[in-house]
């Protein structure tokens, strides 16, 4: 970086850019939280399922964010792992009404932990418990509980509640994670 | 500094390619930088632009480098630069189809295509179609359609165009967007008008009717696009030549009526329609070729080029209507353009008087040098076809030719020469000495053996007969000093020839011979013995046997029949009578050829030898049961079709000929849609003394699929002149009437039915092969004592030219013509036709015809074949 743009930057003039990953099984609702994240004029009113991943921008606290959204069905959860390498936070998004598949979850958490570009940095994981309006919703305390969020030892990770159709919950997810990214990231390099 | 120093050098020197020294592994290491989070537009449309341009030159990427590659690419999709994203478009089509999970882009650019910016739109559309799989392209349907009727033109077109490419993945759910492309017929923007047509006429080509229909509805409306309007001719071409319509269809006038378009290209293409019609008639033609004549004279190159190429063809079909044209194409023999100029010379070549033809060689032989081989070598077929019309011009093209022949050229521009001289020898007596010398000559410096072998083997077989044979010798034994072991062997041939057919210079052979004994080459070495110990045994019969005639069998099957002898040896020496015989092509079939080289355009590489028709029948046949008892098989009659071709149910039939035996292939077609044909099987009702041994039933028929059912006949024993009947055949199916969409049956159960076939008939000729023979009157005279003759007088009543009646002898009894007798010399009334085959069982026939032009054609025939039943069966049969 340049001595300029560092400059620039401890004023917070120009902001700084970070990759986020977000992940999560079909059907979760990652591409409704990002939308939830953009600009009221940019979203968009229908939410399709994601064929291979779309990639949004949004702002958080002079952060800018560059948001990879994957598509979550099992076919392209292989492809996750192309966009490990270069990001420095990821969104785990879980269905809380769908206990059904929350083996499933945890089975793809564990190998996103235990992936080579991911098990030995420090990068914040962001899980919302999404879907909390639902009747039969799991709380976040029994989510964490069920994927066994409390072994993670070397990554901070935060888990927060959320209705990604209101947006209740995802703004005090996010600036969790903006803090962690701050911190970890940025004070290293 | 220093590196700015260096690229400038490297620019002197390269001729200002930047590119010129990249690397892949290089590139590969830079487009790591896709990675970053900060994407730097300009750095990274760099890089992809060296990656494309390596691809483009055609370097190879493995699967990994380009998975991995197209990956880091797919993080670019995070910047708004719009000359980047463009660049990933391109990329991503590049890779798609060495990259693996390249769908993974797929909703990015779902994304681009429905967005606001207009420039990505229509450029997504066609990356996303590179990327898509047959299961995916449900997910994009919807966008697609939309997409098809966007109000921007580049969106459309590009949305139309990428259908026409999906057709090949996925054609049904193509068709389901059907009434899009219809709505983008009527745009106004030229270009989606055209593609849309496309789309449209490709989704229904298989259905006649369809098109019929779309073409009739688009002719009604005049559409905008000039681009439509030629393809709307050149469907309506198609049609009108598949069908056979008056003269007064709507089409033809469509056609008929585009001559009078204000574009340009629309006029040329409704000329160029007409004029290539089947069935065009000069009345028609008229408007066409003055339409073209018109061009001729147009300032534009391309018109002019297009026009002439045009008249130049067809010159061949309809000289007259050329003539028209002379005086403008004159005016085009001196045209800057080279091509044009070619091509108005050989027009005229085609159509002009034979007056004119010294003055037109002469203006050729002015720029000949000048122009490239392709165009060369239309120079030489007008020629030939010249020569063919003015065979008294042979002297002045025969030196022009041999002129050409000495230039520079490649192989196919020199083949090209030797055959029209070939073909003027063999058509014009006059001429042959000459241009056996000139081809003599030409042997002398030619550096291609192939036509080096053909040229020696035409002087042996031609030079024999000329004044002075000896003449040929020298060169001919000039070859066996100079030449590569191929050109020596088939020069020692050639000599043999002279030796076996002129006893005075066979001494002199045999000195040569004996000079060839010792060459370094096996093969010359083996010739060389081999013929002088033959001409050593003073044998006529020898001679005729085993030099002058060349084998007659199929050299394929000889090579499977030797290796099966090979495998297990029996008792028994081979037999070669047993080998079935090569099988002589058709006049029409060999002629076909020559038409079809006489146009410029290339009609794609040369194809690879086919297997003959036999060897595929005889592979086939072999699988059924029962029949690879039979023998070799011996041969396999054209074509007859037993049914209307717009039946229900089309039938046709080949018939089979083995040495006792006869197997019929019924090949069926079911055309209707909602039935769904099992068992089906031909009921024969053989005439007398046949006996049927196996009926081989098709188990299943599908709608538009053709199925074979095939029955086995034995001749009649004893029998020949039984051995000639008429059939009543029938057709027996069980039908299950179906789903006209998905072809499955409604019930299980279906009912029997029946369909009545025409007769069929087994004639002479498809027990009779044709046999080509050289020395048609040595094998006559020596057939005197191992051979039965009949004779017997006819009076050909319903004959009225001794061509007709000649082509319906040779037809009917399906024996070859030697010695080119059955081209009848004009204004004659007496000619004599000399056959030679053999008939089933390998029993030789030679049959001599003398034909006199009186009322009506009377013919003396006199048959020489070794069996006394089969030249009786013949006399019997002809009456």
């Amino acid at each position: 970086m340049g001595l300029f743009s560092k400059f620039a930057f401890f004023l917070g003039v120009r902001k700084k850019e970070v990759n986020v990953l977000v992940v999560g099984l079909n059907n979760s609702g990652k591409s409704t939280v990002v939308n939830h994240f953009k600009n009221e004029e940019e979203r968009v009113t229908e939410i399709v399922p994601t064929v291979g991943f779309s990639v949004e921008k949004f702002q958080n606290q002079n952060l800018a964010f560059t948001a990879f959204d994957m598509s979550g069905h099992g076919r392209y959860r292989d492809l996750w792992e192309h966009y490990y390498k270069d990001c420095h936070g990821i969104i785990f998004v879980v269905d809380s009404s769908d206990r059904l598949r929350l083996v499933v979850v945890k089975e793809e958490l564990d190998l996103l932990l235990q992936h080579p570009d991911i098990c030995n940095r420090k990068i914040p994981v962001l899980f919302f418990a999404n879907k909390m309006d639902c009747k039969d919703a799991l709380s976040s305390v029994k989510i964490a509980a069920g994927l066994g969020l409390d072994k993670i030892m070397d990554k901070p990770w935060h888990i927060a509640a959320s209705n990604a159709l209101t947006g209740e919950g995802l703004q005090e997810g996010v600036e969790w994670l903006t803090q962690q990214i701050r911190d970890v990231v940025l004070n290293k390099s | 500094m220093s590196s700015f120093k260096r690229d400038k050098k490297e620019e002197e020197d390269g001729g200002g390619n930047p590119f010129q020294n990249i690397e892949k592994t290089t590139v590969l290491q830079e487009a790591r930088v896709f990675n970053d989070t900060t994407v730097n537009p300009r750095k990274c449309t760099h890089i992809l632009t060296k990656l494309l341009y390596l691809l483009n030159q055609g370097e190879q990427l493995g699967t990994k480098e380009a998975t991995d590659a197209f990956f880091a690419m797919t993080k670019l999709f995070q910047s708004r630069d719009v000359i980047l994203r463009r660049m990933v478009y391109l990329g991503i089509k590049e890779l798609s189809s060495i990259a693996d999970d390249v769908i993974i882009v797929t909703s990015s650019l779902t994304k681009d295509m429905t967005g606001k910016e207009d420039l990505y739109r229509a450029a997504a559309i066609r990356a996303l179609c590179s990327i898509t799989d047959a299961t995916m392209l449900q997910t994009i349907e919807r966008y697609m359609k939309q997409a098809i009727v966007d109000r921007n033109s580049a969106v459309s077109s590009a949305a139309l165009v990428s259908s026409l490419h999906l057709t090949k993945l996925a054609p049904e759910v193509v068709k389901r967007w059907v009434n899009e492309a219809q709505e983008a017929v009527n745009s106004d923007n030229i270009m989606v008008q055209y593609h849309a047509l496309g789309l449209l006429y490709h989704i229904r080509k298989t259905d006649r009717l369809a098109v019929t229909k779309l073409v009739a509805k688009l002719t009604r409306i005049s559409l905008k696009s000039p681009y439509a309007v030629c393809m709307l001719i050149r469907i309506a071409a198609k049609l009108l030549d598949e069908e056979d319509t008056g003269a007064d269809s709507p089409l033809a006038d469509f056609i008929e009526s585009c001559l009078r378009h204000k574009s340009e290209m629309v006029v040329y293409e409704a000329a160029h329609a007409i004029v290539n019609l089947r069935r065009t008639t000069s009345r028609e033609l008229a408007p066409a070729i003055s339409v073209l004549q018109l061009f001729c004279g147009s300032p534009k190159p391309t018109l002019r080029f297009a026009a002439v190429r045009t008249l130049n063809q067809v010159a061949i079909s309809h000289p007259a209507a050329v003539t028209a044209c002379n005086l403008d194409l004159e005016n085009l023999i001196t045209d800057s353009n080279r091509s044009i100029a070619t091509l108005a010379i050989t027009t005229l070549l085609k159509t002009g008087a034979e007056s004119s033809v010294d003055r037109l060689m002469k203006q050729i032989a002015t720029f000949v040098s000048e122009i490239s081989d392709e165009f060369k070598v239309v120079v030489v077929q007008a020629i030939r076809a010249l020569a063919l019309k003015f065979p008294r011009k042979h002297s002045v093209l025969m030196n022009f030719l041999s002129a050409m022949l000495r230039d520079e050229g490649g192989l196919e521009y020199k083949a090209s020469i030797a055959d029209t001289i070939i073909t003027i020898i063999e058509d014009n007596p006059e001429a042959k000495e000459a241009g056996l010398a000139h081809l003599c000559e030409f042997i002398e410096d030619c550096e291609h053996t192939s036509l080096a072998v053909r040229i020696l083997h035409l002087l042996g077989k031609e030079g024999p007969r000329t004044k002075q044979p000896s003449r040929c010798i020298r060169f001919i034994y000039n070859r066996v000093i100079l030449e590569n072991p191929t050109v020596r062997a088939a020069a020692v041939s050639a000599m043999a020839q002279f030796g076996a057919t002129c006893p005075d210079l066979l001494e002199n052979i045999q000195v040569l011979l004996a000079r060839c004994q010792m060459d370094s080459d096996d093969e010359v070495r083996d010739r060389a013995t081999y013929y002088s110990s033959i001409l050593g045994q003073q044998d006529k019969g020898l001679y005729n046997n085993y030099i002058l005639e060349t084998l007659q069998v199929s050299i394929p099957a000889l090579e499977r029949s030797l290796k099966d002898y090979a495998l297990n040896p029996g008792d028994s020496p081979f037999d070669m009578k047993s080998v079935p015989i090569a099988v002589i092509p058709t006049r029409e079939e060999a002629e076909d050829k020559h038409k079809a080289d006489g146009m410029i355009i290339s009609s794609g590489p040369p194809k690879p030898p086919t297997v003959s028709r036999e060897e595929s029948f005889a592979e086939k046949l072999g699988h059924l049961p029962g029949v690879a008892d039979l023998g070799p098989l011996f041969k396999s009659s054209e074509v007859v079709e037993l049914t209307e071709s717009e039946t229900e149910y089309f039938v046709r039939c080949i018939k089979h000929c083995f040495t006792n035996h006869v197997v019929l292939q019924f090949d069926c077609l079911n055309t209707l849609s909602d039935q769904l044909l099992e068992d089906v099987r031909v009921q024969l009702d053989p005439s007398e003394g046949y006996t049927v041994l196996r009926e081989i039933a098709c188990p299943k028929l599908p709608y538009n699929e053709t199925g074979s059912a095939y029955v086995v006949l034995q001749f009649p024993e004893n029998d020949l002149p039984n051995s000639v009947g008429t059939f009543g055949a029938v057709l027996k199916f069980i039908v299950k009437d179906c789903d006209p969409n998905t072809g499955l049956p409604d019930t299980d159960e279906g009912y029997d039915d029946e369909y009545m076939l025409e007769d069929l008939e087994i004639t002479l000729g498809d027990q009779i092969q044709k046999i080509n023979k050289v020395n048609w009157g040595a094998a006559w005279d020596e057939a005197v004592a191992t051979c039965v003759e009949m004779e017997d007088t006819y009076s050909l009543s319903s004959m009225s030219t001794l061509e007709e009646a000649v082509k319906n002898i040779v037809q009917f009894l399906g024996l070859q013509p030697a010695e080119r007798t059955d081209k009848v010399p004009e204004g004659k009334t007496t000619h004599t036709l000399l056959l030679a085959g053999m008939f089933r069982g390998g029993i030789d026939i030679l049959v001599r015809a003398k034909l006199a032009l009186a009322d009506g054609v009377t013919m003396q025939l006199t048959v020489r074949s070794t069996d006394g039943d089969v030249a009786e069966l013949i006399t019997s049969t002809v009456g």
